[in-house]
């Protein structure tokens, strides 16, 4: 049995490092939580699963059409939501005001457009499982975890060597500083949100594939936060780690201990964690910007 | 008929209670809370526990509600704050409180679970709800006016200089979150004898969300503000039978709108007074105050 | 205009509301509908309403009851239970004889607190909480709560001997929802009577409601082998465990309660639904009712999202020989009326109230399965 819970764990972990990631990815910028990147997420998986069954698309155009559709969006609602604000220098209980706005307005849009029908996408991958001694994992998830690390490599890679990766770099130091160094801010920002919503595209449809597509689904982000934490602030190493962790150890807990305090555990883990030690593992200590 | 408007007067009540807590607390000093909701479970169940089990009178049951409700927001606070939590992971600290309290409420077998409380004594009615709402406004006019209302406005408005003028940041905010969970508190256990029947699905994030609505549509800096625009939220929609999705819909449109647009919401800074109403009818140009 | 004088308009809007909505008495028989037309349970519920307006309106082309055309006044619960007390006190204001619905438990208790005091008879159409009809406090029955479907001790007993006898399984595992009334409890009659015929209940495990990845707990399951996986719950989950069970290789036979009667079990299940039973109240299979599936195929396009619209057929049916048998409209008549019914002939079957409990007696259950993707009625069920 612990084998497979930890194979479980890592598969969820996965799932939730890319979440992670992409929530970092703002949050090392503009040092604020973006509430709605939930709802982000749950289009991405909607986009995804209408391409598939209305426009009959492969699953590899279903992936891009969500990657580019999530990347839209998350920039839209960054120009609409958050610039005036940004630029108004509002306090960040105005930002996460205008979050929260966001993600119910997107959220409940789909609920009544679209109806609180649960979708499923068709099984594109065979129902068999790869099982080796009694322990069982599904053939999607095998394929996520590799897409996931082969997206998150790239990233880096992204980030490291090109030069528009060294100024999100910067800017995540310091963005004023970035701007006098001629980084035209404005771009940059709007360039991060692509980035997360293309991250938050690929998350949705795994999310959507491996459960369901309804309107709610963008409330697991709660899960990215708590491992931004554990990871540490402001680092995306950190989420990759800390998204993996946190899967492990959740699964744990529900196969060990009980499946319904499995959300309790996790904000008692995150409330810990804050309390003693809110650099994470790998993070750098960000001060509440005044 | 006059029976079923007397019945949504209520029902905006006893939400105008729960509203002016949240009113002192996101309003007056600018913390964010995403579990509310959680609050007005505990003062509901403690209250109906008290009169369905133990045979209490109602205003005393009523009394424990609120007490209860403010104890735990006093228990929860403490360590929360005193972290120095930011605001945004401080709302998902509560955000956690609220699941923690569903869980609690879910499985302890007083509460009887998923079946929850039914057959409570129906002892709410209009003129318990008028007298216990005025009450509530009138004590949080008294503490916004008071130098602890003053602390909270300047802690909310830029807590570093606060911190150097000798405000106890960590003592304003405690005191505007238990103040808040004691509303919330006595709100659930009116809620609870006017439904007559309480289950843990009742408390959802829906509800903590129309709270935190109506005080940022009313005005964050008005007592007056928030009651109304709870009054119009609940009002309105029974008036029109508009279905529920939309609402909510409206609910996180009308949030960014804000945001983006009129900040200071309904009222901005000021109170309903009868200034402000005869500047209204007020003819420009002609004698009268400037 | 601005923002100030924009708080008037909600208010004149309000009393204007006021005044249109006080309507003029008309001539006609008034039956409440208390449904979810929106939400996840408005596929039933839209069911249920074209059902009933198709009825009443052939009841009425045949000159309606009593001389009087009847009026049926539906208003949606979303399934929500605060919302269910809204429409209930409505419906109350509105001035109808007796309510049809809700159709969950949950709502039903609810509204109970608005139609104890008012009076107004209510037959819950497929509320099989046994709480709803009984007071817990007295353990007696309300006296205006009633129901057309059976209880949930009767599902979970039929569900236990089925699998102990006709499919001849000796251990089981539960996978329940704990914020579930009906879950829970489904899956508690299920285990007493499952250990009553001598079979072995491995494991009960728990889930919050919205729960996604139930492998952790398939997980600590597996290794038992259970010969059956009983799911108590809706089909939503249902559909989930099945699929991440076949993912991990558990082989159980799955079976669960009404719960599960709904085409989505198949379009989220896909395959790894095949083959499981479920317990249910009506089937479209069912003989008895093929006149009344026609009807509606003919006036709709669409088969009947089952069991509620034959439940609620049944309630209107109780409803109208109460009226007829009291040659009237009081509440209070109908009440008494109602809790008299024996042998009446609905759309089900025979329908015969038990005075002691206010529910009907000896409903037949009926247990289908998934094949090839379609529900296939296997049998009707009477308890031993």
């Amino acid at each position: 049995m612990f084998v497979q819970t930890l194979l479980t764990g890592l598969a969820i972990g996965g799932i939730y490092a890319l979440m992670a990631v992409g929530y970092s990815l703002v949050f090392s910028i503009l040092n604020f939580s973006n509430f709605a990147y939930g709802s982000i997420i749950m289009l991405g998986s909607y986009i995804a699963y209408f391409a598939m069954v209305r426009l009959g698309a492969p699953m590899w155009a279903a992936l891009i059409l969500s990657i580019l559709g999530a990347a839209l969006l998350c920039f839209l609602n960054e120009r609409l939501a958050y610039s005036s604000l940004r630029r108004r220098r509002a306090s960040s209980l105005f930002f996460m005001i205008s979050a929260m706005g966001t993600a119910i307005f997107l959220e409940n849009l789909v609920y009544a457009l679209i109806g609180a029908h649960f979708y499923s996408f068709p099984e594109v991958f065979a129902r068999t499982n790869i099982s080796y001694h009694g322990v069982a994992i599904g053939v999607l998830d095998v394929f996520a975890i590799v897409f996931s690390s082969v997206t998150i490599y790239a990233l880096h890679t992204f980030l490291q060597k090109s030069r528009t990766g060294i100024a999100i770099r910067a800017a995540s130091y310091d963005i004023q500083v970035c701007s006098l160094n001629g980084v035209n801010n404005n771009a940059l920002i709007g360039l991060v949100f692509a980035l997360a919503g293309a991250l938050a595209g690929v998350s949705g449809t795994f999310l959507g594939m491996k459960y369901l597509v309804y309107p709610t689904m963008g409330w697991i982000t709660n899960k990215a936060y708590i491992a931004a934490v554990i990871g540490g602030l402001g680092s995306l190493p950190g989420a990759v780690v800390g998204g993996i962790l946190l899967g492990v150890l959740e699964t744990f807990v529900s196969a060990y201990v009980s499946s319904v305090v499995r959300d309790v555990f996790s904000f008692s883990l995150l409330v810990l964690l804050l309390l003693v030690m809110p650099t994470g593992l790998f993070g750098r200590y960000l001060e509440e910007k005044v | 008929m006059l029976q079923y408007v007397f019945g949504v007067i209520s029902l905006g009540l006893i939400y105008v209670i729960a509203t002016t807590g949240l009113a002192v607390f996101t309003g007056f000093t600018g913390l964010f809370s995403l579990g509310h909701a959680a609050f007005f479970a505990i003062g509901a169940y403690t209250a109906a526990i008290l009169t369905y089990f133990y045979g209490w009178n109602f205003y005393l049951a009523l009394l424990a509600g609120t007490a209860a409700g403010g104890l735990v927001g006093f228990a929860i606070g403490y360590p929360t704050l005193k972290a120095k939590l930011r605001t945004d992971y401080f709302a998902i600290a509560t955000l956690g409180f609220g699941e923690a309290v569903r869980v609690l409420l879910e499985n302890l077998p007083i509460t009887q679970g998923a079946r929850g409380l039914p057959g409570i004594q129906g002892d709410t009615n209009l003129p318990v709800l008028l007298v216990a709402s005025a009450i509530v406004i009138w004590a949080a006019w008294n503490l916004i006016h008071s130098r602890h209302g003053r602390a909270a406005i300047a802690i909310r408005e830029d807590f570093v200089a606060a911190e150097m003028m000798g405000v106890d940041i960590f003592m304003g905010r405690l005191r505007s979150l238990t103040f808040s969970a004691a509303c919330a508190g006595l709100a659930g256990g009116l809620f609870a004898h006017y439904f007559c029947f309480i289950q843990p699905s009742m408390f959802t994030a829906y509800m903590s969300t129309q709270m935190t609505a109506a005080v940022v549509a009313g005005g964050m800096g008005s007592i007056s503000g928030p009651v109304i625009a709870t009054l119009i939220f609940i009002g309105i929609p029974e008036a029109l039978r508009v279905a529920n999705i939309w609402r909510l819909v409206a609910y996180g449109l009308l949030l960014v709108l804000i945001m983006v647009f009129r900040p200071q919401g309904l009222m901005g800074y000021r109170e309903l007074s009868l200034d402000l109403v005869r500047g209204w009818f007020r003819r420009p140009g002609k004698g009268g105050k400037p | 205009m601005n923002l100030k004088e924009s708080c008037l308009i909600p208010l004149a809007v309000a009393l204007c509301a006021l005044v249109t909505a006080c309507g003029k008495k008309n001539d006609v028989i008034k039956i409440g509908h208390a449904v979810a037309l929106t939400g996840d349970s408005s596929m039933w519920g839209q069911s249920e309403k074209n059902a009933l307006d198709m009825e009443i309106a052939k009841l009425n082309a045949k000159g309606g009851v009593l001389g009087k055309q009847i009026q049926l006044i539906s208003y949606d619960t979303r399934a929500d239970a605060t919302e269910g007390v809204n429409v209930t006190k409505r419906l109350v204001s509105d001035g109808v004889c007796a309510i049809i619905g809700p159709a969950q438990s949950g709502v039903s208790i609810a509204a109970t607190a608005v139609t104890e005091p008012a009076g107004i008879p209510f037959l819950a159409t497929t509320a099989t909480n046994p709480k709803v009809t009984i007071d817990d406090k007295t353990g007696k029955p309300r006296h205006t709560a009633f129901r057309t479907c059976f209880i949930d001790p009767f599902q979970g007993t039929v569900a236990a001997q089925f699998a102990a006898k006709n499919l001849k399984l000796k251990t089981a595992a539960i996978i329940y929802d704990v914020g579930s009334d009906y879950a829970s409890w489904l899956g508690k009659y299920f285990s007493e009577e499952f250990t009553k015929q001598g079979c072995k209940v491995m494991a009960s495990e728990a889930f919050r409601s919205g729960e996604l990845d139930f492998r952790a707990i398939l997980g600590k399951i597996k290794p038992q082998s259970p010969d059956l996986l009983f799911i108590p719950g809706q089909q939503k989950e249902a559909a989930l465990i099945m699929k991440q069970a076949r993912d991990l290789g558990i082989k159980a036979v799955c079976m669960g309660g009404d719960g599960w009667g709904s085409p989505d079990l198949v379009t989220l299940g896909g395959s790894a639904v095949e083959g499981s039973y479920f317990v249910n109240l009506a089937c479209l299979d069912d003989p008895e009712i093929q006149d009344f599936i026609k009807d509606y195929r003919a006036k709709y396009n669409n088969d009947p999202v089952m069991p509620n619209p034959v439940m609620a057929i049944d309630a209107l049916d109780v409803i109208v020989d109460a009226i007829t048998k009291t040659g009237g409209t009081d509440p209070a008549k109908l009440c008494a009326q109602i809790e008299q019914t024996k042998g009446l002939q609905t759309l089900t079957g025979v329908f015969t109230v038990d005075p002691a409990t206010h529910n009907p007696l000896n409903k037949p259950a009926v247990i289908q399965q998934v094949k090839d993707g379609k529900f296939i009625y296997v049998t009707k069920f009477v308890t031993q």
